[in-house]
């Protein structure tokens, strides 16, 4: 048995929304299967007003046993620091957070607003959003780099704009089973297991890429070609899982045809969503992208690309997503 | 539950109120055991409109969605015909096509989630134990646990497969563009799609939710044929929605929330060979589910011009009245702003009707199916039922509820019919000219009513954008005229029976399904003293 409490800050709902679209465990299994006791949960919860809040300050005050906290959405922190542009159970969120978090097992941030920031955090960022212990791609955040929770370790950030259903349940599993000495983090306090392979790893359009063949244009275009030499996708140096564990159990947004936008990294929405960056991709003079895929340098990619094109055989030049 | 009522007149406030969504909180006085005034406190600000200046054109279609991640997809439904408009796009009728089945299936989703999450769950409240239902009510929705409740809210995630299958994910995806769709569907994904909407159709709309063929349910026209339907064999009377209609009457849901009694539609489901140019003159003549406004017992034609946003209330200077084209979102700090009368986050959208001036309205699905009353096309939502209802029993809970019910049985048909009418041969996207400058409004429904964006493009940027919600609409302020907002006029009148769980107020707050976590607080009204807060809902 485990205690989970979730709060929502500067947030959408759509992790939320997200968590409950899981199967194998489905949110009613978590409770019933694993022995995940919800004490409370915006859209789930049961007990509210007077109980909740008392609910609430006797975990702060750490007379009831909090194993998880999940929080989701921003930490909302305007005006001034005061956190007033957010209260919520008489009192402004980031209260909620500074008092909770240091009591929990474990704290995890669901989304990329709680892990960094998120939407809310572009400029001019006018809510003075951040995220748990990250600001962007900067270690900090809202509890600061040196935070810990009970359990000794830095909040757990599960990114992604939402979060996959199945990254947040396979972790809640993982820890309400005696696994959490499993959870290996990368250097942005993300479990391993999801965030080290690419998007593009398991996408339907990598022989297409191999070949520097290009997608032409949306809808019918995509019946072909690489969305990412044109289209702005982030699919070769994203960190994610969403060609290895598909949404919805259907597809990914590179299979259907849609960009990735690197919403598992910190910088996303990225180039902070300026003028001519929405879906194109950003090239120096014209031709070479200005990021390149994860770990390839200009000139090594140029020699690839030459070689590439010249080893294409006509099937990559061709639909292959046909009806 | 600690606190007892000694005075006549009390002020209820309950915080946090959930299940409805975001925060929102509220503040009533009760008087003799009846709300006669009433306050919605939205209490969270990002301001997503002040993000989107500056931006490219088509920040929009990724960050709108994110202002709500329940109804993401109606988001970039409206976002992306206000670009079309803006960019004068052509769209292909597969385009259409692909948009309105995204949009349905999300509805789709919405509305047994909302229905077994959200709402159903305050059924289980022991306010109503001494009911013949009640034990049936509990075994069916207690929360989590119940079963169809488990059911019902695990199966709301087919829907949304189709939508993944189109759009490559949900919530969140971005592919609807100006011009069309990002994708290229094959075979598979429509057969795929068909599938898995049967599977649906079986496994819970018709066996555990209607109890019949989807096909007999809309045969109901007026409230005696409903109330035949319920008796007229074991499986509608024992399905969740005839014993929903059952223990609803019972336990008196007709009787309370009428709200304003004027409503809203801003339409959606744009017909695939009707708004290929899309313009804001033409979009009217093309809505499958239409536009309308009714007021003061009229039918009026929708005209987005007459749209205003006030903010005398809200915690932005000024007190606004603006259209959205030229609207302004300057938020100042709720401790300043409480301090000059204002509220909530939430601006009060209003709209002119013609001899009542600028008037709150109700959206949603009651909304909606008001306006499908009025005569129309044969390929458009022409429904008789709700005028009926309204007619002879008023609005009320129960009959907010039943029209968001009566929605599901009428979506599915119509996603049926636009996966058969998809052209695999034909195009999904005509590449649009990006132009510099340009104005573009677009609208749908979301499952909880209109929703809409306002763009003013200039110098290949976003000059302007506004976004009116569906939850602004219904649960935002008090007026400069100092008139309620709808949510806040569906609690007057409402008899709260124990004012230490207040559970009418958490029925009236549900049957809005706004994205905000209502939150109700109570003040003893002489002392002006904060007496408690109070929970709404529990389980059995």
């Amino acid at each position: 048995m485990a205690t989970l409490l979730w709060f929502q800050g500067g947030a959408c709902s759509g992790n939320t929304m997200s968590f409950l679209n899981a199967e194998e465990p489905t949110v009613c299994d978590l409770l019933t299967d694993f022995g995940i006791e919800f004490l409370w949960h915006p859209s789930l919860g049961m007990e509210l007003g007077e109980q909740a809040q008392a609910l609430f300050h006797a975990l702060a005050r750490g007379e009831k046993p909090l194993d998880i906290f999940v929080f989701e959405g921003t930490v909302i922190r305007a005006p001034g620091g005061t956190g007033r542009y957010n209260m919520f159970a008489e009192r402004p969120m980031l209260e909620w957070v500074r008092m909770l978090a240091p009591q929990a097992g474990i704290v995890v941030a669901i989304g990329d607003c709680a892990c960094w920031g998120g939407i809310p955090a572009v400029a001019p960022n006018p809510s003075d959003s951040t995220g748990l212990q990250f600001h962007r791609r900067e270690s900090g955040g809202f509890l600061g780099a040196d935070f810990r929770s009970k359990w000794g370790l830095p909040v757990i950030n599960i990114p992604g704009c939402p979060a996959h259903p199945d990254w947040i349940t396979q972790i809640v599993v993982a820890l309400a089973t005696g696994r959490a000495t499993d959870i290996a983090l990368d250097e942005l306090n993300r479990p391993k297991t999801f965030f080290t392979s690419f998007t593009q790893t398991g996408c339907t359009r990598n022989q297409y890429f191999e070949y520097k063949q290009s997608t032409t244009e949306f809808g019918q275009g995509t019946r072909k070609g690489c969305l990412f030499y044109e289209f702005g996708c982030r699919g070769p140096m994203t960190r994610s899982p969403c060609n290895r564990i598909l949404w919805n159990r259907q597809s990914s947004k590179t299979r259907a045809g849609m960009p990735c936008t690197g919403c598992t990294e910190p910088e996303f929405p990225f180039f902070d969503l300026a003028p001519g960056t929405v879906f194109k991709t950003q090239k120096i003079s014209g031709t070479i992208p200005k990021d390149m895929p994860a770990g390839l340098d200009p000139i090594s990619y140029m020699g690839l690309a030459a070689a590439a094109r010249v080893a294409t055989p006509q099937w990559a030049k061709e639909d292959m997503f046909v009806v | 539950m600690t606190a007892t009522v000694n005075t006549k007149r009390m002020d209820l406030h309950v915080s946090p109120l959930g299940r409805v969504e975001g925060d929102l909180d509220l503040r009533v006085t009760v008087e003799d055991g009846v709300v006669t005034q009433a306050w919605t406190e939205a209490g969270m600000f990002r301001g997503f409109e002040m993000i989107l200046k500056g931006k490219d054109p088509q920040a929009g279609l990724i960050v709108t969605p994110r202002i709500c991640g329940i109804c993401g997809g109606s988001h970039l439904y409206k976002s992306a015909f206000a670009l079309d408009v803006a960019w004068r796009t052509e769209l292909p009728p597969n385009a259409l096509l692909v948009r309105n089945i995204a949009q349905a299936c999300e509805t789709l989703q919405s509305v047994p989630r909302w229905f077994y999450a959200l709402f159903a769950i305050d059924l289980t409240n022991r306010r109503y134990a001494k009911a013949k239902g009640y034990d049936e009510a509990v075994r069916r929705f207690a929360p989590l646990v119940g079963e169809s409740y488990e059911r019902g809210v695990t199966l709301s995630a087919k829907p949304v497969e189709i939508y993944a299958i189109f759009g490559g994910q949900w919530p969140h995806s971005s592919f609807m563009i100006p011009g069309g769709v990002m994708c290229g569907p094959t075979l598979s994904d429509v057969t795929r799609s068909i599938a898995i909407l049967e599977e649906f159709r079986h496994n819970w709309l018709e066996s555990r939710f209607l109890g019949c063929s989807v096909d007999r349910w809309l045969e109901i026209k007026t409230w005696e044929d409903m109330l035949a339907w319920v008796d007229e064999n074991e499986s509608q009377y024992n399905s969740d929605l005839g014993f929903f209609l059952r223990f609803g009457l019972e336990i008196g849901l007709d009787r309370f929330g009428a709200g304003c009694g004027n409503y809203l539609a801003m339409g959606t489901y744009l017909h695939p060979e009707k708004y290929n140019r899309p313009t804001i003159e033409g979009r009217n003549a093309a809505l499958i589910q239409r536009s309308g406004i009714y007021a003061g017992g009229k039918h009026y034609e929708f005209d987005q011009a007459r749209v205003r946003e006030d903010h005398t209330h809200s915690f932005y200077q000024g007190s606004g009245l603006l259209h959205p084209f030229e609207g302004r979102t300057e938020p100042i700090d709720p401790a300043e702003a409480k301090r000059q009368g204002k509220y909530t986050w939430a601006k009060a959208p209003r709209y002119e009707v013609d001899g009542l001036g600028y008037v709150p309205l109700e959206v949603g699905p009651l909304a909606r199916q008001v306006v499908a009353g009025k005569p129309g096309e044969d390929w458009q939502d022409v429904d008789p039922l709700f005028s009926d209802m309204i007619a002879k029993k008023g609005p009320s809970v129960l009959v907010r509820v039943l029209a968001r019910l009566h929605e599901e049985a009428k979506l599915y048909r119509n996603v049926r019919e636009w996966l058969r009418q998809i052209d695999l041969h034909d195009r999904f996207y005509i590449k649009p000219v990006e132009h510099e400058s340009g104005r573009g409004f677009g609208a749908t429904e979301a499952a909880r009513g209109a929703l809409a964006d306002w763009i003013v493009l200039e110098n290949g940027k976003i000059a302007n954008y506004q976004v009116v919600t569906p939850t602004a609409w219904n649960i935002g302020p008090r007026d400069s005229q100092n008139v309620n907002g709808p949510m806040e006029q569906a609690y007057l009148g409402t008899t709260i029976h124990d004012p230490s769980d207040p559970v009418e107020l958490g029925h009236v707050a549900r049957s809005f399904d706004s994205c905000l976590v209502c939150t109700v607080h109570a003040y003893d009204s002489k002392t002006g003293k904060q007496i408690g807060y109070y929970r709404i809902g529990e389980t059995g």
